[in-house]
């Protein structure tokens, strides 16, 4: 059909509702190369099957994307009169019981994501039908909140394939009025009234680049769309141009109409061959129905465009680069001016733009740019789409007001980060943008403000990094691209981004320096300033965004040669080990225990671990989230290894000759006196390793016994004291001393240790319960966590009622009710925020509640209600409800009005704990605002000479493997400070064994403690778990992957 | 290459005829060599583009060899050596990369028994072929399938949240699997 007049275009029309509003049932499924990739395909054939042999007459076709990747494949199900409803995720084994529903006219049960009543495609209407009241609107769904859909108008919801389905929703409909109009010039005043800027990246005003190009005199003249989306990250050209050809040829054809164009070429990546299909079929048709070629609408106008496949440059993104790759050249760009508009393909005047940049054309047209300018921000009107991916939970295509705060795509849209881990920061405008980190995601998304933080809009890629994306490797991999995409022209970006890459590598094998960080921060700026075309200006800004903003992830390579997040291979051993606040050598010991080694296998555990009994029960296992065994089944159980190992000795006969033997291992005698303040697990570990050296080491403790949380605040069920004294036996025979009942401050002066020792090291804890501020914490029967679990440990007589509730949600609040419930209380736990932002352990939130207490969440504490003789009554709490996210990437809690009331007649605080502020004002150290010692992150240095500092003094209130590790980071830094020589590495004995990995994953499950039953360990204080077998620990031995094996080196 | 002397194009016939149509196909049109290039190397069996063919070409359309060789070298998309009987392609896009890739390409060059020295190019950009020629292990800048990272393509179907696993199932499949004839 050919369209000539008002008639045959209406007759078109008419021909695409009857394809989307049929009298039948009608299913589309979306088919774009996402949803393909998850099975769409084999869920369009399942329904074309059933349908035909059920001979349901049902209309079946393919659209493209709707957006949502996270959940494809998206089925569009539309019954006559009804909401047009979008399923999402599903299956081919699911199509029978769809059809059974639609054919008695039901909705499905399940799976279905929202519903679409009616549709504002911008250029037309669409009015679906009311009804399924319980069914969420689309824009309800968290994901669609706040989108706006402009370019995205058509997408997921025509068919891409079909003309008539695209003229049915308005297209083509602007280039009929414009061609109708015959007034190019008021086309282009439009756009410019629009303030419509360029999307490719660089964002330059379109209508302007377009009157240039009108002017130009030639004989010829060019338009470009440039399809050649290269930015790593980003796919939303794709999926434009999957979902909705046309859009994009409609506003070609304006563009070639009002600038005197007769030619159009869109330059496609060979990397998209769905588009490139779906793109030739649409120019065919479009040609077919005479609204490009030759007499367009029989307006005499006449414009062709022509596809053409890119072979791969990421430079041809570079508009003078893309130019010289269709004159068959390399994609090398060329100086500017003279720009495309004067002298561009083969020297006639050229306009390129962006894909998405065409898809804004017709709306202007036809809503014209006052409707236009009414969304986004003064200086950047309009909509952008991003592609929000990585580590995020729902990702997908997403179309905002330019503006938009990035939380907003975070946390709203994208539903914060994956398996529970901390969003770090997002990385905006690929290879050529930067890094923003988290504390601004408050910044608003547009061209200004992103690049006054030194990033960039692009394209619209938008990559979510976590707590394991490691920054300097994230520079690291932008400079390895674009190092390798360089066209090698000009020399600032050739040479200068190969000694970057060099520099960065340096960093990520822990060799740099600090003169590293300088010369890299001096060349990036370099190669922005100097280099001839964007690609080199803007490659440097993901090394100098993730300097400026994750300078201290550099700094944690340069001076500690660390990568926290466990990225730089080379600077760990294995995953686990780089999590291990100790850095344990995690796979030797499953080796040796492997071999059935138990004695060295002990020996390299204790080594590592002071306190692997303990640890091994309490630890809060960092390593079990790193496992790359998790990618397989579950992570080794590898916490629980290590105290069965330490338990198999402690309570063996080989105690004496092992302990013997690593007291042995002790170093001369070097002369020095060290003091350690507090005898906790950090004083305790710092002592063990500092006499080790040869040191002479006393620990200072106000209580009558070692051991500091580990004995005072850790309940008997949980570590058993018996076990705690036989590893602090280990510590003693190795040469430790203690000095008891003396507290620093009131016994003993910080003066006088500066003059009695040669360096000091402070671990005091922090054993300040912090106070909530609330009516009635003055009554009797309120009292704070600590002091109780102290009490209870030294057996003191506590007055604990039948009815205990416990506020807060750490490992405190759960201790405090698992020993109220063995005392015989009844015990609810009232925790602020939501059951995934607890701070404590899962496993022993869990057992607490299998022992029966019970926890209310989203709720604070109001007011205790007091007896008229000022004792515990009840306790008022305000439910709370889940508000903004904040800066630990939790959702705030928001009070509500709601009170409860729960009597009771004991509330144990338990919402945190501080440094003793008294003695940290008294130790005239310098104290940051948070009360904590301030201290050097590296060498763990106090304001004071000689004196150090580590543990909950310096991060408050951690956890005991955390204290340990400041414990012995302060140890090998004291050491140095004290000998003036490295001397760390001696103190550690090599092992033999086995560099081969497993050629098989074993096929072993993971195993966990057995616990007691519930209601037996609640009635009783015996530890409540029982480890590993042999047998099983073996097996748990077995399952590791050895990733310490690399290549077959170590 | 193969032969440092080819003054004379030694393509058969029928190659010839092939490449004189698609030269009427495209002629004057933007991106001609690059339409060109593209279409005789996928007509070609091991997906690459031989010297002779590029001599022959560089003779027709009266381009100096020196600018095809450059334009050939210049894009990712085209292979001067000849691919292995499967290609597996990952992706190393920025979505890929922190979700895994890189650990996966470690892990599929160690089960190939690729070394240092197999690799043509540098680290993300990488084309290798077995010796026996059965497997070809190239890296894209990305697919813009940052929905379904870690996106591996076997054959140019693309797998979806790929991890060692799976892919070293996927391979060992392909490797058990008949050989072409």
């Amino acid at each position: 059909m050919r369209i000539v007049d008002l008639s045959t275009f209406n007759a078109a029309r008419e021909a695409g509702l009857a394809k989307l509003l049929p009298r039948k049932p009608r299913i589309a499924i979306g088919m774009g190369t996402c949803g393909s990739g998850n099975g769409a395909e084999g869920v369009y054939h399942a329904f074309s099957d059933a349908i035909d042999n059920l001979g349901l007459g049902f209309q079946l076709s393919r659209t493209g994307c709707f957006g949502f990747c996270a959940e494809e494949p998206l089925v569009n199900l539309w019954l006559p009169g009804k909401p047009l409803l979008i399923m999402r995720r599903v299956r081919q084994s699911m199509v029978p019981g769809i059809l059974d529903d639609m054919a008695a006219g039901r909705v499905p049960s399940d799976r279905v994501l929202c519903k679409i009543e009616e549709w504002d495609h911008i250029t037309a209407g669409m009015k679906y039908g009311a009804g399924f009241p319980e069914i969420p609107h689309w824009h309800e769904v968290p994901f669609f909140k706040g989108q706006k859909k402009i370019v995205l108008r058509n997408c997921g919801l025509i068919s891409p394939d079909d003309i008539e389905e695209y003229i049915a929703v308005g297209g083509y409909q602007a280039l009929y009025k414009v061609l109708i109009d015959g007034n190019p010039g008021a086309v282009i005043e439009q756009i410019k009234a629009s303030k419509l800027r360029g999307r490719g990246g660089a964002g330059y005003q379109t209508g302007i680049k377009w009157e240039f190009l009108r002017k130009a005199r030639a004989d010829r003249k060019y338009v470009i769309c440039n399809a050649d989306e290269g930015d790593p990250g980003a796919y939303m050209n794709r999926n434009e141009i999957e979902s909705d050809p046309h859009s994009l040829l409609e506003g070609m054809i304006i563009a070639g109409y009002v600038m005197e164009a007769t030619q159009g070429i869109i330059y496609v990546r060979a990397e998209y061959p769905l588009a490139v299909h779906r793109l030739t079929l649409a120019i065919e048709q479009a040609k077919e129905y005479g609204l490009l070629g030759d007499n367009i609408l029989g307006r005499g106008f006449h414009f062709d465009i022509q596809l053409v496949e890119g072979a791969g440059a990421f430079v041809c993104g570079e508009e003078t680069a893309l130019i010289r790759s269709l004159e068959g050249k390399a994609g090398r760009p060329t100086p500017r001016p003279p720009y495309p508009a004067e002298k561009g393909l083969w020297g006639y005047p050229t306009n390129i733009n962006n894909v998405e940049t065409w898809y804004n054309v017709a709306p202007i047209v036809i809503k014209g740019p006052a409707w236009f300018t009414e969304t986004g921000s003064p200086k950047s009107p309009g909509t952008k789409v991003f592609s929000l991916v990585g580590k995020i939970r729902s990702t997908g295509l997403v179309e905002m007001p330019l503006g938009t705060p990035l939380k907003t795509f975070v946390y709203d849209i994208g539903e914060g980060g994956t398996e529970d881990r901390a969003i770090k920061a997002v990385q905006t405008g690929g290879p050529s943008g930067g890094c923003i980190p988290q504390e601004m995601f408050d910044t608003p998304v547009d061209y200004e403000t992103l690049a006054q933080i030194g990033s960039i809009m692009g394209s619209g890629g938008m990559v979510v990094m976590d707590e394991d994306n490691c920054m300097v490797d994230v520079a690291r991999y932008f400079v390895e691209f674009t190092h390798s995409e360089s066209c090698g022209k000009c020399v600032p970006c050739r040479i200068g981004l190969d000694k970057a890459l060099h520099i960065l590598n340096r960093f990520t094998r822990g060799e740099a320096t600090e003169g590293d960080l300088a010369t890299l921060d001096e060349l990036s700026r370099m190669i922005r300033d100097t280099s001839l075309c964007g690609l080199g200006q803007s490659a440097p800004n993901p090394v100098l965004t993730t300097i400026r903003h994750f300078r201290h992830e550099f700094e944690d390579h340069i001076r500690a040669g660390r990568c926290r997040a466990g990225v730089c291979e080379e600077l760990a051993l294995s995953p686990c080990e780089n999590s291990c606040p100790l850095h344990m050598n995690i796979p030797r010991f499953l080796q040796l225990l492997k071999e059935d080694r138990l004695e060295e296998a002990f020996e390299s555990v204790v080594i590592d671990n002071p306190l692997p009994a303990s640890t091994g029960r309490v630890c809060q296992h960092p390593c079990d989230d790193r496992c790359r065994r998790k990618a397989i089944d579950e992570s080794v159980n590898m916490r629980e290894v290590h105290r069965h190992i330490a338990d198999s000795i402690y309570f063996s006969d080989r105690f004496d000759a092992l302990a013997a033997k690593v007291a042995s291992r002790c170093m001369a005698s070097t002369g020095k006196k060290v003091a350690i303040v507090g005898g906790g697990p950090t004083g305790i570990s710092c002592a063990y390793y500092m006499t080790l050296l040869g040191h002479d080491v006393m620990v200072y403790d106000s209580n009558p016994e070692a051991g500091g949380m580990l004995r005072y605040a850790l309940p008997e069920y949980r570590l058993p004291k018996a076990v705690l004294d036989r590893e602090l036996e280990l510590i003693r025979r190795v040469g430790v001393k203690f000095t008891f009942n003396t507290k620093i401050g009131d016994e003993i002066s910080l003066n006088e240790l500066d003059a009695l020792y040669d360096a000091i090291f402070l671990s005091i804890g922090t054993w300040k319960e912090s106070w909530v501020y609330l009516p009635g914490t003055e009554l009797k029967g309120v009292m704070p966590a600590l002091n109780f679990l102290e009490a209870v440990a030294k057996t003191e007589p506590v007055a604990l009622g039948r009815r205990v509730i416990v506020i807060g949600g750490g490992n405190a609040a759960i201790d405090s009710a698992r020993t109220a419930l063995r005392m015989g209380s009844r015990v609810t736990i009232v925790y602020r925020r939501e059951r995934k932002d607890m701070p404590a352990i899962p496993e022993e939130t869990e057992a607490a509640e299998a022992e029966g207490a019970e926890i209310v969440f989203l709720a604070t504490p109001h007011r205790i209600v007091g007896t008229g003789d000022g004792r515990v009554q009840a306790i008022e709490v305000v439910k709370t409800r889940p508000g903004e996210y904040d800066a630990s990437g939790r959702r705030r809690p928001i009070p509500t009005d709601e009170i409860q009331r729960f009597d009771c007649d004991t509330v144990v605080l338990a919402v945190g704990e501080t440094v003793d502020l008294d003695f940290a004002r008294a130790s005239g150290l310098k104290i940051k605002d948070d009360g904590t010692v301030e201290v050097d992150r590296y060498t763990l240095e106090t304001s004071r000479g000689k004196f150090y500092a580590g543990g909950d003094l310096i991060t408050g209130a951690s956890n005991v493997s955390n204290a340990m590790g400041y414990g012995k980071k302060a140890a090998r830094t004291i050491d140095q400070r004290l000998m003036g020589v490295r001397r760390w590495e001696d103190l550690f004995p090599e092992f033999e064994y086995s560099l081969t990995p497993p050629a098989h994953p074993s096929e072993s499950g993971r195993h966990t403690v057995t616990e007691l039953p519930a209601a037996d360990r609640a009635r009783s204080f015996r530890e409540a778990t029982v480890g590993l077998t042999e047998v099983e620990a073996l097996e748990e031995c077995s399952r590791c992957l050895r990733c310490d094996i690399r290549n077959g080196n170590h | 290459m193969n032969s440092p002397t080819l003054s004379e194009p030694r393509l058969r016939p029928q190659e010839q005829e092939f490449i004189d149509r698609l030269i009427v196909k495209y002629h004057g049109s933007p991106g001609m060599l690059l339409s060109l290039l593209e279409e005789i190397q996928e007509s070609q069996p091991n997906k690459y583009l031989p010297m002779e063919v590029l001599e022959y070409l560089a003779s027709r359309i009266d381009v100096p060899r020196a600018q095809i060789y450059s334009v050939a070298t210049f894009y990712s998309l085209f292979n001067l050596k000849p691919q292995g009987e499967h290609t597996v392609c990952i992706c190393r896009g920025t979505a890929c990369h922190t979700r895994g890739s890189r650990s996966l390409l470690e892990r599929l060059k160690l089960q190939l028994g690729f070394k240092e020295e197999d690799e043509e190019g540098s680290a993300d950009k990488l084309s290798a072929t077995t010796p026996d020629r059965r497997f070809t292990l190239r890296t894209v800048a990305c697919f813009g399938q940052c929905a379904l990272a870690p996106v591996v393509e076997v054959d140019h179907a693309i797998l979806s949240h790929v991890n060692e696993r799976t892919l070293e199932r996927e391979i060992e499949t392909l490797r058990k699997g008949s050989r072409k004839a």
